[in-house]
């Protein structure tokens, strides 16, 4: 009956201690039970129902659960903060690559500019140029020679010729009103020729001229006497 | 010309056979175109029918008797006339060999139409009858230049030219000429081209066809009517410029105009360009200048200006650039030749003592006969169809105005009061 004053106790507290306490969880389950506090923290972000606290937050016994909320959780909002940060990324690129445009533009209309400034300033000169060079030639009544008073004048448009390699001229032979309007084309016709052959004669390609004679159809003074006819029997040079 | 001809003929045949002056022998002939002498012609007021009686006299019979004034073969009886109703001895007793009657009705519709007849006051007989139907856009003024051609064509065999018409370049603004055209009396003047530019030497063929020189595009250009009535276009140059052109003028065939070209070393050209298939050909031989091409009316011989021997001088050839011959002998400056449309004599202009006058080369007689004289400068003539007058430019009232003249040179009239006109060419306007 010793044995039984030993064995009796330790039996009751054996077979209590057993009823009392639980067994121990194993791991797979408290992997599901991570993954399904997860879940409902995942469905509770998505619901929009802001549970800002975890439930198993003070749930001792189960830190898991308490660690498997917060896991989604923090996954959200990483995502938020991944998506705002690609998005604040974004923006700053696009900000910049409008910049870089802008800056592009501002560079290609100031290129523009200056380049118009140039060529105008260019076309000017060529204009200033042309103005000094092209002179009106003028020659005796029903011929069509080059007077030698006229030669620097000729010289000078054959320079002027040289200096503008791109130029074109049109020569235009003109008379004065006697003599009959179709002699008086063809005379001009002559005119012009002359002063093509002599600026030939100067060394510049005769491509670049053009003739054209307006006879007696384009007079610059109207009244019948000789200053009025010297006037109108003439060569003129046109930039074309 | 076979009607010329027979017409020569018949007159030759009357110089020689019978009585000079007024003879209607088995022909229509009447009087001989060159007789100085008359007709005398009464014309008793015209019987109106939905008209008004002013407007008949200043729109019928002040332009018949200005039409017939202006023939050169009739002369209107303006003294001691016989009152209305009068027989026709009360008018041959006036002096009137022949008395015309006409009758003007005006439709309700606007139309016109005229009943006219002449008789001879001596032989108390019909000469002439003949009704006329006019459209209501017809003016009336017309009827009495139809009515003025066909007496003129009942007494010479040939029709006047009272309803022809006088085309012309005209300055609109300084550097811009356009081509219009006025009839034969100095009304109804008409703008035939609105280019906007140099446009020069107007030609027109037989059956109305226009053709010209603008300078529309920089450089100067042929354009003309393919078809009458039809739009004006570009005949040449075909393809890129094509340097001066000028005086373009229909064959008497009206198939073929003739040009003149330059060319870049002063020489200018006569070229004759087949309108149909566009080709040309040059007809003269490029050194100098030639130019001013004037058809003989058979289409085979070419008048022209060359400066070849010297100044400007008339030369002939025929139209493939063969059997060349100088026509003018005087005078140093010599250009301008018009062809006359029966063939016998050409026009040209001469310069004496520092102005122009006109001046008539008569091929039968090779002689030369000047029509104009003055201080004043007188260009450009061109022939009446008739070969009666010639139509002219002169500054003798100060610009460039239109005038006529006959061939005696004593009767210049002033076509219009428009200044600035140049180049005129007289055409039959039906």
């Amino acid at each position: 009956m010793r044995y039984g004053t030993y064995l009796v106790p330790a039996a009751i507290v054996l077979t209590l201690g057993s009823l009392a306490c639980k067994p121990p969880k194993t791991a797979e389950q408290i992997k599901q039970e991570t993954q399904a506090a997860f879940n409902e923290g995942v469905q509770a972000f998505k619901d929009g129902k802001g549970r800002e606290t975890n439930p198993y937050v003070n749930d001792k016994d189960n830190p898991h659960k308490a660690q498997g909320w917060f896991d989604g959780w923090d996954k959200a909002k990483a995502d938020k903060e991944a998506a705002d940060k690609a998005a604040a990324e974004k923006a700053a690129a696009d900000a910049k690559a409008a910049a870089d445009a802008k800056a592009a533009a501002d560079r290609a209309a100031a290129d523009e500019a200056a380049r118009r400034a140039a060529e105008a300033e260019k076309a000017a000169a060529f204009k200033a140029a042309a103005a000094k060079a092209l002179l009106t030639i003028h020659f005796d009544y029903d011929k069509s020679e080059i007077k030698e008073k006229d030669r620097a004048i000729l010289q000078g448009i054959a320079d002027f010729m040289k200096a503008f390699p791109a130029a074109k001229v049109e020569i235009e032979g003109h008379c004065d009103e006697r003599g009959t309007n179709e002699y008086n084309l063809a005379l001009g016709n002559k005119r012009a020729a002359a002063a093509l052959a002599y600026l030939k004669t100067l060394g510049v390609d005769e491509a670049r001229f053009t003739t054209i004679s307006y006879g007696k159809e384009k007079p610059v003074c109207t009244e019948a006497k000789e200053s009025c006819w010297s006037q109108n029997r003439r060569g003129e040079f046109k930039a074309k | 010309m076979p009607r010329f001809f027979i017409r020569t003929f018949l007159l030759a045949l009357a110089a020689s056979w019978l009585v000079p002056g007024l003879r209607a022998q088995q022909t229509e002939v009447v009087l001989s175109a060159t007789s100085s002498a008359k007709l005398v012609l009464g014309m008793t007021s015209p019987k109106i029918s939905g008209l008004d009686a002013a407007t008949v006299a200043s729109d019928f019979t002040a332009v018949l008797r200005k039409d017939l004034d202006e023939t050169g073969v009739i002369a209107v009886l303006a003294e001691r006339l016989p009152a209305d109703g009068a027989p026709a001895k009360a008018w041959k007793e006036a002096g009137a060999q022949w008395l015309l009657n006409a009758k003007l009705t005006k439709a309700a519709n606007g139309d016109l139409q005229m009943e006219a007849s002449a008789v001879d006051t001596s032989a108390e007989k019909g000469v002439f009858t003949r009704t006329y139907n006019a459209n209501k856009i017809v003016p009336l003024r017309y009827l009495a230049h139809y009515l003025a051609d066909d007496l003129v064509g009942r007494l010479t065999g040939e029709k006047g030219v009272a309803s022809s018409r006088i085309l012309f370049v005209r300055q609109v603004s300084p550097g811009v000429k356009e081509i219009f055209q006025v009839d034969r009396d100095g009304a109804g003047l008409v703008q035939l081209t609105r280019h906007g530019s140099l446009t020069l030497a107007p030609s027109l063929a037989s059956d109305g066809r226009l053709a010209y020189i603008t300078y529309k595009g920089g450089a100067p250009e042929i354009w003309g009517q393919r078809r009458k009535d039809g739009p004006h276009e570009k005949f040449y140059p075909t393809t890129a410029a094509g340097g001066m052109l000028s005086s373009p003028v229909w064959s008497p065939d009206g198939k073929r105009l003739a040009f003149v070209q330059g060319d870049r070393r002063g020489n200018s050209d006569i070229m004759v360009l087949d309108v149909a298939s566009g080709r040309a050909r040059r007809l003269t031989d490029g050194t100098g200048i030639n130019t001013e091409p004037s058809w003989n009316p058979n289409g085979n011989q070419i008048a022209f200006t060359s400066d070849r021997e010297g100044g400007p001088q008339v030369f002939l050839m025929q139209d493939d650039g063969s059997n060349l011959r100088r026509l003018t002998a005087e005078g140093l400056y010599n250009a301008s030749p018009a062809w006359s449309p029966n063939g016998a004599m050409i026009a040209y202009v001469s310069r004496f003592e520092g102005k122009f006058d006109l001046f008539v080369y008569k091929l039968g007689e090779g002689k030369a006969y000047q029509i104009t004289t003055g201080v004043s400068t007188s260009e450009s003539p061109a022939w009446s169809p008739d070969e009666r007058l010639l139509v002219f430019t002169s500054n003798r009232f100060g610009p460039l105005q239109l005038f006529t003249t006959d061939l005696s040179g004593r009767q210049i009239r002033r076509l219009t009061e428009l200044p600035g006109c140049q180049s005129p060419r007289w055409i039959r306007g039906r």
